[in-house]
């Protein structure tokens, strides 16, 4: 009996980074799921035939956030290797697994990578960048990275070891911690960012400057509560008033 | 140009090849962030010379982008090739020019073009989208017949396709902002300096504003926390003045 080891692990972190290069409307990351299998089913699977049939079966939907995605393909390929054992489960259980576990690493992974860590890596950069661009970008790429790359290359092993069991209490806990320290590193960062700008050196910026940030950030506070319009839509009638706003003060 | 400038062709096709790396790696490479403002506008600004400019506009398309949340199956504001396409119009602008008040008209002119192409950008991601939803249907169909190359060659495909779509989308809006809006800017220099200097702030507190609302998430603890962190910081930048 086949089992897989830590190079074919590998090999599925690295291709799970393309597993939104084919994401469309109907099957969402669901051929790019198959092509991150690909290493786990070349070694399960001897015949051409077959791995090719079971490749097509994982074409079907699926979605998930990528960077939590690597715990999901660990865990799957762990319930094909059962499989093709003759121990585990059949088609249907493995979808229904992979189905769960999309879904609940959605909602864990959306909020700590989309809503928060992205957010917190971008003020951080915004914050560092006031001292130095380079700086900047490379305070925001290693601070999202550091923890993005972690999960990816990472977690197919985790995921592997655990099965569909990989989301327990522990791993779920790990999540939310992360999530909460970085909201609150955020609310530090936003402080710090912008008393920064009303301020930078020490020396205050001119009065129509300060006025004209603290309104947008009031103005934005009470927008951000509706998701309709978008803030860029809300920023570019901002730029349409102040553009007219130049034109009818010196005509 | 001096020895260690590398010539308008070469900025040009540096700031194309941004557009194309940004675009991949939004979506279809990794999402290691290679592609938000504020990293592509410091190879901007580092290859066009012109740091503050790519700085003032990375910074508001930045804090623009990171509000924009690609949960589910939304499609979000493209501000991949949008920061490429805001922060290289205005450093382009930017270069004709050395005085303070026309880069000033530059960097309005870039941050708006930004907004409004990373919005247009939409429609151009909806596409690449649906036509990913063909390639997904061939890939399965030559699966069955036993062809496992077809996941390779639909994800090579579908690469080529988004960057190419990256390159075309961020050559057009440069070559038509160059085109158009170099004129608007020497004509109007003076009211586009004047609202750059409304504007900017607004949107630097408008995009601060959608952050700290998602970190805040109506917790208490968390406003005083950032209130803390606002009033600490302000005094110790007061009192370190001399």
């Amino acid at each position: 009996m086949a089992k897989l080891r830590w190079w074919d692990l590998f090999r599925m972190a690295l291709r799970s980074a393309l597993l939104q290069a084919t994401w469309n409307y109907e099957r969402q990351q669901g051929v790019g799921w198959a092509f991150s299998l690909h290493p786990a089913l070349q070694r399960l699977i001897p015949g051409k035939q077959g791995r090719c049939e079971r490749l097509a079966e994982h074409t079907a939907y699926f979605n998930t956030q990528p960077t939590l995605a690597s715990l999901a393909l660990g865990a799957v390929a762990a319930l094909e290797e059962q499989r093709e054992a003759g121990a585990g489960p059949d088609a249907a259980a493995v979808a229904r697994a992979k189905s769960a576990l999309g879904s609940s690493l959605a909602v864990l992974g959306d909020r700590l990578f989309w809503m928060t860590l992205r957010p917190f890596a971008a003020c951080l950069g915004a914050a560092f960048a006031l001292g130095g661009m380079v700086r900047g970008a490379l305070a925001m790429w290693v601070c999202y990275n550091a923890v993005h790359l972690t999960w990816r290359f990472l977690g197919t092993g985790w995921g592997y070891r655990s099965g569909p069991a990989v989301l327990g209490k522990g791993l779920r806990a790990s999540l939310e911690r992360l999530t909460r320290l970085a909201a609150l590193g955020g609310c530090v960062v936003i402080g710090v960012l912008i008393a920064a700008l009303l301020a930078p050196h020490g020396a205050p910026r001119r009065l129509v400057f300060q006025v004209a940030m603290m309104a947008g950030i009031g103005v934005g506070f009470v927008v951000a509560q509706r998701p309709r319009p978008s803030p860029t839509e809300w920023a570019l009638g901002a730029a349409v008033l102040c553009v007219a706003a130049s034109w009818l003060r010196h005509p | 140009m001096t020895a260690a400038d590398p010539g308008p062709a070469v900025k040009v096709f540096g700031t194309l090849l941004a557009g194309g790396v940004a675009a991949l790696d939004a979506t279809a490479v990794g999402q290691t962030l290679l592609a938000q403002p504020l990293v592509t506008a410091t190879f901007l600004g580092a290859l066009w010379g012109d740091w503050t400019t790519a700085l003032e506009v990375g910074m508001i398309l930045q804090l623009l982008a990171a509000g924009t949340l690609p949960l589910g199956s939304r499609t979000p504001e493209d501000y991949a090739t949008g920061g490429v396409i805001g922060v290289g119009l205005a450093v382009a602008l930017a270069t004709r020019h050395p005085f303070e008040m026309y880069r000033e008209s530059c960097a309005v002119i870039g941050a708006i073009v930004g907004m409004v192409s990373a919005t247009a950008g939409i429609p151009v991601l909806k596409w690449q989208r649906r036509v990913n939803e063909g390639l997904g249907r061939w890939c399965e169909e030559r699966l069955r017949a036993g062809d496992e190359g077809a996941l390779s060659a639909a994800h090579r495909a579908a690469i080529v396709l988004a960057f190419a779509a990256g390159v075309g989308w961020c050559a057009v809006w440069l070559a038509l902002g160059g085109w158009g809006l170099a004129r608007v800017v020497e004509g109007e220099s003076l009211r586009l300096s004047r609202a750059w200097g409304l504007a900017q702030p607004l949107w630097l507190g408008l995009g601060l504003a959608q952050l700290l609302n998602v970190f805040l998430r109506r917790r208490l603890g968390r406003a005083a926390l950032f209130a803390i962190s606002l009033v600490g910081t302000w005094l110790v930048l007061m009192l370190r003045t001399p």
